[in-house]
């Protein structure tokens, strides 16, 4: 009876507690998004500009380069990152995902 | 005029190129040679302490041996056609150079009792320099970790890296004068160059893998707002986009590990 009070409680704690996570979970940060995967599928190598993703993502951390390359970045907490590269024309031509 | 302009152009109407003063001489022969050095020049003593250093570490890549390379700090410095010279006070010998822009140098005892700078022929700021170790036979843009461990070393032994500014994209660390002990710190932050522009470097070591996260590429520059505004003062500013920092006193990485490189411009 003991032990299946105490599964109970446990139980019933766990739930509240995973409420009250999802209650405040803070929102995103600049260049922050929810998932990298998600992100990812998202955009298409070989197509999206820097527009479509700036749509569909939001504003990234730009490193832009004189060569016309840039490295667009986002950060997943805690610590996942999406790494985009656009070439000059302003394609995306890789990404990754760490 | 501001002081440190006057003094700069003061120094630049007295400078006299020593590879002019022994134009027409055959080389090695003693010159009277009365320019000031160039404040660019690398200490051939210190680059000897290099050298030594590699020798006394070589364990860590047995198999290669101790180049010095020269590279761009400038879009438009003009890396063709380098002389470079070891110059003492009382002459100046030639170094031979690769058409890649590296040298090996050896050993005088002239030129460590005159205390002579090894010069190319090219003015302040236009270049840097790095040591260049590489185990041969590794696969295409790949390099081995205890290859770039013993760069480090000797490139802060031989005092290659120059004109950091503190608070550089986070290089605070005064590292400039603590030696080659500061490479072998879990994050040391010295500058390795890639071939060509990359976008990925991964570590490699048996069946574990793991890509450097991106403020460990471009010299940190993802972290930095003001990145660009610091770039005139990095021995980077050319190669930014090549740049990348190694965890190289992470003894959980062996010397073997291999450094994979994808590049900005290649297949994914």
């Amino acid at each position: 009876m003991r032990l299946l009070l105490a599964t109970f409680l446990l139980v019933g704690g766990c739930a509240v507690l995973n409420q009250k996570t999802v209650k405040e979970e803070r929102p995103l940060g600049p260049a922050e998004i929810r998932s990298a995967q998600a992100a990812a599928g998202a955009i298409a190598v070989g197509k999206s500009t820097k527009a479509d993703v700036r749509k569909a993502l939001g504003e990234a951390v730009v490193v832009d380069f004189n060569t016309g390359y840039e490295v667009w970045i986002y950060r997943e907490r805690p610590s996942k990152e999406l790494v985009l590269l656009f070439d000059p024309s302003g394609t995306l031509t890789k990404t990754r995902i760490r | 005029m501001p002081r440190t302009l006057m003094i700069c152009a003061f120094a630049a109407q007295i400078v006299v190129p020593a590879s002019a003063l022994a134009q027409g001489k055959p080389k090695d022969d003693p010159v009277a040679v009365t320019s000031m050095r160039n404040p660019v020049d690398k200490s051939y003593r210190r680059m000897v302490e290099g050298m030594e250093l590699f020798e006394k570490r070589h364990q860590l890549a047995p198999r290669a041996s101790l180049r010095f390379k020269l590279l761009p700090r400038h879009s438009d410095t003009d890396m063709r056609d380098i002389q470079l010279e070891i110059v003492g006070d009382s002459f100046a010998a030639p170094v031979a150079l690769a058409p890649d822009n590296t040298f090996a140098l050896e050993r005088r005892a002239a030129a460590l009792k005159e205390n002579a700078s090894v010069r190319p022929n090219r003015k302040a700021k236009t270049m840097t320099w790095r040591a260049e170790i590489r185990t041969p036979g590794l696969p295409p843009d790949t390099r081995r970790l205890g290859d770039l461990r013993l760069e480090c070393e000797v490139g802060m032994q031989a005092g290659l890296i120059s004109n950091y500014r503190p608070l550089l994209f986070g290089l605070l660390d005064p590292f400039l004068r603590e030696g080659p002990e500061y490479c072998r710190r879990k994050d040391p932050r010295y500058l390795f160059f890639a071939e060509r522009p990359i976008f990925g470097v991964t570590l490699v070591a048996g069946d574990r893998r793991e890509a450097l996260p991106v403020e460990r590429l471009y010299g940190g520059a993802s972290r930095d707002p003001t990145w660009k505004e610091d770039l005139a003062y990095c021995d980077c500013e050319v190669l930014v986009d090549r740049a990348y920092f190694l965890p190289l006193g992470d003894a959980s990485w062996p010397d073997d590990t291999r450094i994979e490189f994808e590049y900005m411009d290649g297949a994914s």
